[in-house]
């Protein structure tokens, strides 16, 4: 707010007043809302670890027990038993709020088989299949775990971003040209107060000499 | 010039021993144990300059590296089969002929799987392995068909077809081949003992070796699915016609008692060749390991049948065994130095 838009009038200084304490009571909620989704994001970003950690690990499982599988029974075998799986696994999405934060909560189902439901008969594969298919089952249960986990922090940090770009902009703009409009009013307010002052004196002092 | 005697014992005695020789030039277990310690492209040399020379040229243009290796060593082991289905006279021919249905049951579930979830038919080609009765056309013929429906219409010759047709309708309703191709594996064993106990001269051999191969294949479903599985589910799995019945693999499948489950199998079943197998299921190893001593003890026990039943179908069925294990004790070689596997590990994975 440039100084010289500003009207120091008494009406002016009084909505300025209002506005700065407005600003000052936005910029504690804002302040604390901060404070909190910084904490709420410290306990997701353990979580993240984890579920790094773990996906980490399954990847490498299910790579390693493909690497036997291929080994066992062939890439042929191997592909010939992928295909008998038919039943994709289901998401649903829904969502749940952390501090006013939408974040996603996914659900999932089918990811997890037993080996009647995998769609290949036992008789005709080996067991290298069946724990292939257990890792990668795994596998995709925690890149959805992950996924929901990944994308809650990622939403609680854009909206710490956001809001302590706000906090700042209260703090370091906001308040201060505001408090700087109000004292700039005041300054103007006294000075024209002094003038006043001047003016009558000299006035009254003309009407004495007269 | 001799004359050649086609009647008589002769051509028998002259396919078995055809057998042993083919037999012996198959790569001996010392030349694995070496191979465990080369390099990919070692064992890809190796590959190339034995048998397997002509598929590999023959494939070379259409394919590359590790799977260039794998669909050669496919190639020659249908071209292989269908050779001694050949060379094998009289009732050893349609012995062999049955054994080999595995192969048509394997390969028409591939095409039909691949048609339902709409792979392009040159990637369900490369992954059939024509072994069995139905050869590359015929196959090529059901990958061109469009539908389900009509892959299983062109299959109204084959001694399956009954199974296919009855089987379809729930197939494609549930969306799942798995209860199918139990039913086609239980179908093959009841023709393979239908075909064994026709009244052939030489059939008791060929029984002999259908018990093992049913036990061994049952004991492999028991360990497998152990505890995991309703006893319904599990009757399902069963083959009748080995030497334990269903309801007796069932009542072991549920019990808890590891003890009790080696015990009754080694009674019954009273074969040197499976203690290894009772060892390793009660040092709790996993499952594949188990599977593979399972088929190492199958192999041992074929191979003393083999000896008891010179000139029967026994030597034919050891070589065909073998060489199966040959091309997947090669591809395993290949694939696991491919995914860099300690030679350990490779080892483990390998009939040797």
């Amino acid at each position: 707010m440039a100084l010289k838009d500003v009207k120091p009038t008494r009406s002016e200084l009084i909505n300025l007043k209002k506005r700065i304490k407005l600003s000052e009571r936005g910029y504690n909620i804002l302040k604390m809302k901060r404070d909190g989704l910084i904490l709420e994001f410290f306990k997701v970003l353990e979580e993240a670890k984890k579920s790094k950690s773990e996906l980490n690990d399954n990847y490498e499982k299910a790579l390693k027990t493909i690497a036997v599988a291929n080994t066992v029974e062939g890439a042929i075998r191997v592909k010939a038993a992928a295909m008998a799986v038919k039943e994709n696994p289901q998401i649903t999405l829904n969502q749940k709020n952390i501090m006013g934060v939408v974040v996603p909560e996914i659900e999932s189902s089918a990811v997890k088989k037993d080996i009647v439901q995998r769609g290949y008969g036992v008789l005709g594969s080996s067991a290298v299949v069946d724990e292939t298919a257990e890792a990668f089952e795994e596998l995709v249960d925690s890149i959805i775990r992950a996924a929901e986990i990944e994308t809650t922090m990622k939403r609680l940090l854009d909206e710490i971003e956001s809001t302590k770009r706000r906090v700042n902009a209260l703090e370091f703009k906001v308040i201060p040209e505001l408090s700087e409009a109000r004292d700039f009013i005041k300054m103007r307010l006294d000075e024209m107060e002094r003038d006043e002052l001047v003016r009558l004196k000299k006035i009254r002092a003309k009407a004495q000499a007269k | 010039m001799a004359a050649v005697n086609t009647t008589g014992p002769a051509p028998y005695i002259y396919a078995c021993t055809r057998m042993k020789v083919r037999k012996a030039t198959l790569i001996p277990r010392e030349e694995y144990m070496r191979m465990l310690n080369m390099e990919l492209p070692g064992i890809t040399r190796i590959i190339e300059e034995t048998h397997y020379k002509a598929e590999i040229d023959e494939l070379a243009s259409s394919f590359s590296g590790i799977d260039l290796v794998e669909i050669a060593l496919s190639w020659n082991l249908a071209k292989e089969y269908q050779k001694i289905i050949e060379l094998v006279p009289g009732h050893l021919k349609g012995f062999t002929r049955s054994y080999l249905l595995r192969w048509d049951i394997q390969n028409v579930l591939t095409i039909l799987r691949g048609k339902s979830q709409d792979i392009p038919q040159g990637r369900i080609r490369e992954i059939t392995i024509p072994a069995g009765s139905l050869d590359k056309n015929a196959l090529d013929r059901l990958i061109a068909e469009d539908s389900a429906d009509r892959i299983v219409e062109a299959l109204k010759a084959h001694v399956l077809y009954p199974v296919f047709e009855r089987e379809m309708a729930g197939a494609v309703e549930s969306g799942s081949f798995a209860h199918m191709e139990n039913e086609l594996f239980k179908a093959y064993y009841t023709e393979i003992v239908r075909a064994a106990k026709g009244g052939v001269k030489g059939g008791h051999a060929f029984l002999q070796y259908i018990r093992l191969d049913i036990d061994t294949r049952n004991l492999m479903t028991l360990f497998r699915v152990k505890g995991s599985l309703e006893s319904d589910e599990l009757r399902e799995m069963m083959i009748a016609g080995g030497t334990f019945s269903v309801e007796e693999l069932v009542r072991l499948a549920g019990s808890e008692s590891s003890d009790e489950i080696i015990e009754t199998i080694r009674n019954r079943l009273n074969l040197d060749s499976f203690t290894e197998v009772l060892e390793t299921f009660r040092e709790e190893k996993s499952v594949h390991k188990i599977e593979i001593a399972l088929t190492k003890a199958k192999l041992d026990q074929l191979d003393k049948l083999a000896k008891r039943y010179q000139f029967s179908v026994c030597p034919i069925l050891l070589y065909l065994e073998l060489k199966q294990y040959e091309v997947s004790n090669l591809r395993a070689l290949a694939r696991g130095k491919e995914s860099k596997l300690e030679p350990e590990s490779i080892g483990a994975c390998m009939v040797v």
